[in-house]
Order: structure tokens, then C-alpha cells, then sequence
């Protein structure tokens, strides 16, 4: 293929890849302005998720033939992430609403190992293939240039899944709740908003959110239950470039930071495909020093 | 004095603590329906704390009676959904949200649409400056408008009882004036009953029927406003003269 | 509970302990099987892993998720001089240049890293932390002809020049006549453990100890009392990477072996979940680390159940977060508290020491 064609594929592939990191991003900045904390299990959750799709689309399947089954799958993984969510938020992580910011981290911390454990245990650490549409391998053919049909779908999807979660916040009164929350949780109490409630359907909303990102990514790839240990850091560090307290800034950061990376990996000749993961931390050092509450953030990060 | 009618809020005897500290000691109020009570006394002398007893926000004993029923030990969410609308010190202005949201959250309990939207528009026709500003983030507003939205967003929950933490606080005289003309505006309007805390006494006068003084965490003198405006005495004493 | 809060203070009776515990862990190798001697010595280099984390996240309160690096990083200064110079006319001088150079690079990088970042809070110095093993592997990886990359570097069969002047294999760490080499080990990798535990008693004992301590809990306090917040930070990053590194070290000591595998970001989660299980505020805390590190997945394999360490490792910090935070180092004092609560029939108040993972004991 041309160097043109390659670009662009480097880019659509970029897009899609940078945009499962954008969803883990986004559901770490939704968690955080539900709670106040960084979910260091957030990938965790998905992973989790994801089996659950598997298990019941693998059920399924053989009953109501391949379509059916894998949409059955995939709304079980969504409602058992909701749920999920919103118990993990309740029984665990409320707990520790009033603890020390290391301790939290650390709480988030155990919980992830907790999960793999979990997972691992229940369906072991080999890597599992997922029962989908269509694999990661074929391609559309436009002009001269070849792309991925797993690109296009999966950035489509989560756009579009943001979408709608932009329309849930801004337009109803959930959404409306949840930012009331995120924003002052005791005056919100005093309007007779349900604090806990809000808080639960926050971590829900960001696990299912999480669930179709790694569906998405087992689809192509397999499912391991470290499937997003890797993926984790770049949300992080989408999430510091972008502005803890920024939404949109994560996303677009992780689009960024994937594509330039993809970018530096394929013309950089020392970078290559070994030393790319240089490349999301280089970027995160830069905005540190440069802009330290992120290119949208808006609160200073200085607190003493 | 004339013979109270129903007492819409009564606290008898309430005590509060934060920690070991104790700051409310033996506060005793009363709220008729439809009347309006003011709370004075100097800083620390457990106003804003007698109120949070009552919203729920903070634990306390003695006993609390809201509409026949003891709301002691309630959570904020659930006395909220009883009728009380409490603007808490600081005004609890929701920032991030515009001042539209923030109103909507105030009907957040409610589920008669038209009426919610009769209600906004009252609203916004009698704070002009809040319609100027209707899109624009809360945390734009000055101190005197954000303190306008915090009383709107209470009276947007249509609540049987209004109360208000140091409406005045942070504000030139000017605009606690108007603030206040409001808030008695609507009290005729409306009917509500309210409960204030307030440093100003003038200010707090200019609303009320009558006045507890507290000290130190006790209620120490209960009078209506004619009664202590008059009384050099206790003006001196209590009010700063 | 006077009498033992007394006895336990008392300086002469810690001395006691101490000594005791020396003689002890001195006559243990000689009497146990080589198992028993490389479980000790395989704690004691973790003990000294977590005793620097501790240093910085307990006593300090810096979140450090990437102490794995400094591990690797110690590991391979140590088995490279010795992989390179132990067979030539240097010997046993490489292995001091090994234990000086697993110390003082990676306090170097240590020093260099805190003076840019210690300023951070929260995400923003988790994520330097995190960046610390996520470059660090695929950069060892990288430079595979130096480090060995996945394969690793061995060090247990090396050449060197005998007596005889012809070339022989031998083991850098090998026991001399009249100790194996089990023990051999054990006594190296303990002896420097103690040391190191030693030096961190003093210093936590200390100014710099109060110092730590102040910063953590409040910093506008800590630089009205002259004590600055940067300084002390930095020290403490710098010391937990020294020890990180001593214990990479230590670790070459007691397998003669590491790879990139070393720097992995799992392992800085690993040693985080044992710092606080053990006790993260506390010395001795970290030794209970080191014992928890080891046994897991020692207990868990002799089990045939390693498909559940994980999900143990994760089950035992959530449990220690809701139930003890102070880690087992603090369950003696969280008895005494139970008990004095039961005593006196009716909850004494809000307990300031209660719900704290980091507090600091002794």
C-alpha cells in the first residue's frame, strides 16, 4: 500500500484504538466527579464485564443462533456492569469516602488485584476468544487505501456512546442529579436529591461504559483478565492531559496521545514499536509542567 | 400575645455536638405555620448549627417536631422531601451547573411540571437579573445574585418551610437590602413559613414576627419583633445596640 | 494498660528484643533445612523493598506505584559488574562495586525523579510513578545485549581464572569451606538487611522522622515550623529508591538471577498491597510486608492453588482496609483498644489513631 494509505490506516486504526482508551478515560472522570476518587480498577471492572458477555453469549448462542446471542451477551455484560457498579460503590468504595487520598488509591488498588483474581479464578488466565459480529481482521476497501471494519465499528460505537451519555447528563434529570452531586453532594442532600443513589448510578454508568470498551477490544483481540492493565496507563494518562475534571478533555487526549503514538511508532526509527509507550508519558511530563491541571482542566491543581 | 396558631416547627431542648465539642446546649424554637422566626446572636453562638439540626445535616438530640411529626435524626434527603428548604451558610450555590440547572434542582422532588414552570417564570420576574443570566454558570453570578438563585432554588422545591443561614453574609448593604425586600416579597406572596439566622438584626426585623436570641448554644430570649426593637435593654445586650 | 505500654517503650527492653532477634536469626541457618534459610533470606530482601516504600508512603505520604523500577534497577547494577568483572582480576571487588552501584544509581535516578515531580499530587505523582516500570521494562528489554532483555542475566555459572591458571565456573556466591551455600546467603542477604533496618530505626527515630511525619500530615504547618515540605519529600523518595535498590541487590545475593521481569508494574502493586497488609506507617510493618509478600505465593503453590493468589492478595488488603488499615503492625494496638473500649462498657469518642492506613508506630 501506498505511504498515503498507510498513513491513513495508521490514523483510523489510531482513532479506534485511542478511543477504548478515551471510554476507560471518560468512565475514570465520570467516577471521579461522582466520588471524588481515582478508580485504579476502573479497566477491572470492564475486564469483568466483558466475561460475563462472554459467558452469556456463548450461552445463548446455540439457542438463538449467532446475532441474537452475541446482542444478548453484550446487554447481559451491560447490566450486570450497572449493577456492579453501583454495588462495588456502595459496599466498598463508600467506605472509604472520608479516608486519605493514598489510602484510596491503594483501595482502588486491591480491588483491581481483587477482580483479576477473580476473573482468573473463574475462567482462567488463558486467553479466551470472544464471540463476535466480525473478527479484528477484515477490511474495507476505500480508493486505494484498505481499513479495518473493526476500526470504524468500534470507534463509531463509542462515540456514539458518549453521545448518548453527554444527552443523559445535560437533558435528564438523572443526569441532572449526578452533576448536582458531583458538584456540592451536601447542598444537592438539601434539595432532596439521593446522594448514595446518584453515586451508584455514576459507577454504573461508568462500568458499562468500560464493559463495551473491552468487549470491543476482546473482540478483536481475545480476553485475558489483564486485557486492561496496559490500556489503564494510557487512560491515566489521557486523563492528566486531558483535565481531571474535563470529560471531553480525556477523550480527546486519549485520541492524541494513540495517534501520536501509533505516529511516532511507525517514523520515529529508534522510538519503534518497543520504546512507543515513551510516548504517552512524554506528553503527560510536558502538560504537568506546562498546564498541571490539564489542557481542559480548569481547577488549579495546587491544594495544601 | 396572641395565641399561636399550630406550631409548623418545634424544637425543644436540642442539643448538638461536633466531636467531644458540645455547641448547642438546650435550643428551644418555634415556628407557627405560616410565621416567620428569626434567629440571632453573636458568631459561635450556635445559629447555623441549630439549623443544620433541623435539615438534618448535623446529628443532634432533644426533641425536633416538624408538622406533628419528630424529624430528629432524619437524613438531609428526607426532610428535604417533608417540606424543608434549607439554604445553608455559604449559600450551596451548584457552581458547575447554570442557574437554570440550579433552579431545577431546587423542583428536583417535584413532579407537577406546570406548575414547576409556573413557579420558574414567578421566579425569574421577580429577580430580573437571574433571567439576564439564565444560561450562564452559578459560579458566575456575584454574591448578592448567587444568594438570590440559593432562595430561589428553595422556593422552586415548593416548600411549607423556608429557612435561611445568614442571607446577608458576604454582602454590601445594598444588595442585603434587596435581597431581604425579596424575601419578604415572597413571603407575602407566598404564605411561607420561615426561619432565619442572622447577624442583622435590622435586617432579620425587617422579615420576622419574632426573635430567639441564643448564647453559647442556649435559646436565651424569645420575643416578637416589637418587643426587642423597643427594649433598649436587650438591643444593647444582644443586638449590638 | 499502663504496664505494657511502659514495658514496650522501654528502650532497654527494645534493645533486648533486638539482640535477641539477632542471635536468633544467626543460629536459625545453621540448624534449618535450605528451604527454611532462602524463605528467610527471600523475606528479608523484600523486607528492605518495603521498608524504603514504607519510608516514603507511609511515613511520608507520597503514593509510590512504581517501586518495582528501582528493585530492577538495583538488581541489574549489581549482576552486571559482577557478570562483567567477577572472573577477572577485580573477584569479590566486583561484588562491592555491585552492592555500591544497586545503592547509588538508583538513588541517583531516585533523587533526580523526586526533584522534578515531588511537587505533585495525587494522580498526577501516581502517574510518574506508574511511568517509572512501564518505561523501565521495555527499555531493559531494549537493551537485551546489556541486560539479558526477557532471557534475563544469570550470574551462577561464571568463568574466572583458578589457581591453576586454567577457567573455571563458579558461583560469585558461593559458601566458602564449612558453610553451605544456603547459608552463605542467608548470612550476606540478613546481615545487610538488619543494617539497613537499623539505619532506617534511627532515622525514623530522629529529626528526620518527625519531620516526615509532620509533612504528611499537614504541610502549611510543617513549612510554618521551618520544616520544608520539598526537602523532606525528596529525601524521602530518595531513600525508598536506595533501599529499592539495596534489595535489588539482595535479590542478586540470594538467586543470582534477574530479567525485566524484575521492573514489572505488577510487582511496585504486589509490593504496595504487602506494604499496607504488613503495615505501612511501621518498621516492623515491614517485615510482616516482606513475610506476606513471600508466603502468598509460596502458601498458595504448596497448596496447588496458585490460580487463586491473586484473588487472595486481593481479598486480604480489602479485608486489612476495612478492618485493620494500620496493617498487622498495628494489631497489638488495636487490641488494646477493643479491650479498653470493652472496659470502660461504652465507645471512647472518635479515636484519632482509628481508620488510618499510614499512621506512624515506631
Amino acid at each position: 500500500m501506498n505511504p498515503f494509505g498507510t498513513f491513513v490506516q495508521l490514523v483510523v486504526d489510531g482513532l479506534a484504538q485511542g478511543s477504548i482508551y478515551g471510554a476507560l478515560a471518560l468512565a475514570i472522570v465520570l467516577v471521579n466527579q461522582a466520588t471524588g476518587l481515582i478508580n485504579f480498577a476502573q479497566g477491572g471492572m470492564a475486564v469483568l464485564g466483558s466475561y460475563i458477555g462472554m459467558t452469556i453469549g456463548n450461552l445463548a448462542i446455540p439457542g438463538v443462533g449467532s446475532t441474537i446471542g452475541i446482542i444478548f451477551g453484550i446487554v447481559a455484560a451491560v447490566i450486570a456492569s450497572l449493577a456492579l457498579g453501583g454495588f462495588v460503590e456502595r459496599f466498598v468504595m463508600r467506605r472509604f469516602e472520608r479516608a486519605e487520598e493514598d489510602t484510596k488509591i491503594v483501595a482502588t488498588v486491591g480491588l483491581l488485584t481483587l477482580l483479576t483474581g477473580l476473573v482468573g479464578l473463574i475462567w482462567g488466565f488463558n486467553p479466551t476468544p470472544y464471540p463476535f459480529f466480525f473478527g479484528g481482521s477484515e477490511s474495507l476497501r476505500i480508493g486505494s487505501v484498505s481499513i479495518s471494519v473493526w476500526s470504524i465499528v468500534t470507534f463509531a460505537t463509542i462515540i456514539a456512546l458518549m453521545i448518548v451519555l453527554q444527552i443523559l447528563f445535560r437533558g435528564t434529570k438523572l443526569g441532572l442529579g449526578m452533576r448536582a452531586v458531583a458538584d456540592n453532594a451536601p447542598s444537592a442532600a438539601l434539595s432532596g436529591i439521593r446522594v448514595g443513589g446518584m453515586r451508584m448510578a455514576g459507577w454504573g454508568l461508568a462500568a458499562a461504559l468500560g464493559t463495551v470498551a473491552a468487549i470491543l477490544l476482546a473482540s478483536k483481540s481475545q480476553l485475558t483478565p489483564n486485557n486492561f492493565d496496559g490500556i489503564l496507563v494510557y487512560a491515566l494518562a489521557a486523563v492528566v492531559i486531558g483535565g481531571l475534571d474535563s470529560p471531553l478533555g480525556a477523550v480527546i487526549a486519549a485520541l492524541g496521545i494513540t495517534i501520536l503514538e501509533s505516529l511516532a511508532a511507525a517514523y520515529v526509527p529508534w522510538i519503534g514499536h518497543d520504546l512507543k509507550v515513551v510516548v504517552p508519558f512524554v506528553l503527560v511530563f510536558i502538560v504537568l509542567i506546562i498546564r498541571p491541571q490539564g489542557l481542559f482542566g480548569r481547577r488549579a491543581v495546587v491544594r495544601v | 400575645m396572641p395565641l399561636p396558631e399550630r406550631n409548623l416547627l418545634e424544637l425543644k431542648d436540642v442539643t448538638a455536638f461536633y466531636g467531644p465539642v458540645q455547641v448547642l446546649e438546650s435550643v428551644s424554637i418555634s415556628v407557627p405555620e405560616g410565621g416567620a422566626v428569626g434567629i440571632l446572636g453573636a458568631n459561635g453562638a450556635g445559629k447555623t448549627t441549630t439549623l443544620r439540626a433541623i435539615s438534618g445535616t448535623v446529628r443532634a438530640g432533644g426533641s425536633i417536631v416538624y408538622d406533628g411529626q419528630s424529624i430528629r435524626g432524619f437524613r438531609p434527603e428526607r426532610v428535604a422531601s417533608l417540606g424543608i428548604a434549607h439554604v445553608p451558610e455559604g449559600r450551596g450555590t451548584l457552581g458547575n451547573l447554570t442557574v437554570r440547572e440550579n433552579l431545577m434542582v431546587g423542583a428536583y422532588m417535584r413532579k407537577d411540571r406546570q406548575q414547576v414552570a409556573t413557579d420558574l417564570d414567578y421566579l425569574l420576574e421577580l429577580f430580573p437579573n437571574l433571567k439576564q443570566r439564565i444560561r450562564s454558570n452559578a459560579s458566575a453570578l456575584s454574591g448578592g445574585e448567587q444568594q438570590m438563585l440559593a432562595v430561589s432554588r428553595a422556593f422552586m422545591a415548593a416548600p411549607k418551610l423556608l429557612v435561611l443561614d445568614e442571607p446577608s453574609l458576604g454582602l454590601a448593604p445594598s444588595t442585603a437590602r434587596s435581597v431581604y425586600d425579596a424575601i419578604a416579597r415572597l413571603r407575602k406572596e407566598s404564605g411561607i413559613a420561615m426561619l432565619v439566622v442572622e447577624q442583622n438584626a435590622n435586617l432579620a426585623f425587617s422579615v420576622v414576627d419574632s426573635v430567639t436570641v441564643l448564647e453559647t448554644g442556649r435559646s436565651v430570649l424569645t420575643g416578637t419583633t416589637a418587643e426587642l426593637k423597643g427594649n433598649d435593654e436587650i438591643r444593647r445586650a444582644y443586638l449590638g445596640g | 494498660m499502663k504496664g505494657y505500654d511502659a514495658v514496650v517503650s522501654n528502650r532497654w527492653v527494645r534493645l533486648g528484643t533486638f539482640l535477641a532477634l539477632v542471635v536468633v536469626l544467626a543460629i536459625v541457618p545453621l540448624v534449618a533445612d535450605p528451604f527454611t534459610n532462602q524463605t528467610i533470606s527471600h523475606i528479608a530482601v523484600f523486607a528492605v523493598a518495603i521498608l524504603g516504600l514504607n519510608i516514603v508512603m507511609g511515613f511520608t505520604g507520597l503514593v509510590s506505584l512504581g517501586h518495582s523500577f528501582f528493585v530492577g534497577v538495583g538488581a541489574y547494577c549489581a549482576i552486571i559488574p559482577i557478570r562483567d568483572w567477577w572472573g577477572g582480576p577485580l573477584a569479590e571487588g566486583a561484588i562491592v562495586i555491585g552492592f555500591l552501584l544497586s545503592g547509588l544509581i538508583p538513588g541517583v535516578l531516585g533523587l533526580l525523579i523526586a526533584l522534578v515531580t515531588v511537587r505533585l499530587r495525587g494522580l498526577a505523582l501516581a502517574m510518574v510513578t506508574i511511568a517509572l516500570p512501564t518505561i523501565g521494562l521495555p527499555l531493559a528489554q531494549k537493551f537485551s545485549e546489556f541486560t539479558g532483555g526477557n532471557e534475563g542475566v544469570s550470574i551462577r555459572r561464571l568463568d574466572y581464572v583458578g589457581a591453576d591458571g586454567e577457567i573455571h565456573k563458579g558461583n560469585p556466591f558461593a559458601a566458602g569451606p564449612g558453610l553451605e551455600n544456603d547459608q552463605w546467603q542467608y548470612y550476606i542477604v540478613v546481615t545487610i538487611a538488619i543494617a539497613f533496618f537499623a539505619l532506617a530505626y534511627f532515622l525514623v527515630r530522629g529529626k528526620y522522622g518527625r519531620a516526615f511525619a509532620i509533612v504528611k500530615s499537614n504541610e502549611a504547618i510543617a513549612s510554618s515550623m521551618g520544616v520544608s515540605p520539598y526537602r523532606y519529600k525528596v529525601l524521602a523518595f530518595t531513600i525508598a529508591a536506595i533501599y529499592g535498590g539495596i534489595a535489588g541487590f539482595l535479590l542478586i545475593v540470594w538467586g543470582q538471577f534477574t530479567s525485566s521481569e524484575t521492573l514489572a508494574f505488577h510487582n511496585s502493586i504486589d509490593l504496595v498491597i504487602a506494604s499496607i497488609v504488613g503495615g505501612a506507617g511501621s518498621i516492623v510493618g515491614a517485615v510482616l510486608g516482606g513475610i506476606f509478600y513471600v508466603a502468598v505465593s509460596q502458601i498458595m503453590n504448596g497448596l496447588q492453588l496458585s490460580i487463586y493468589t491473586t484473588l487472595v492478595q486481593g481479598v486480604v488488603i480489602i479485608v486489612i482496609l476495612f478492618l485493620l488499615p494500620g496493617g498487622l503492625a498495628s494489631l497489638p494496638r488495636t487490641i488494646r483498644r477493643l479491650v479498653r473500649r470493652g472496659r470502660s462498657g461504652h465507645s471512647v469518642g472518635a479515636d484519632p489513631t482509628a481508620g488510618s492506613t499510614t499512621e506512624n508506630t515506631k
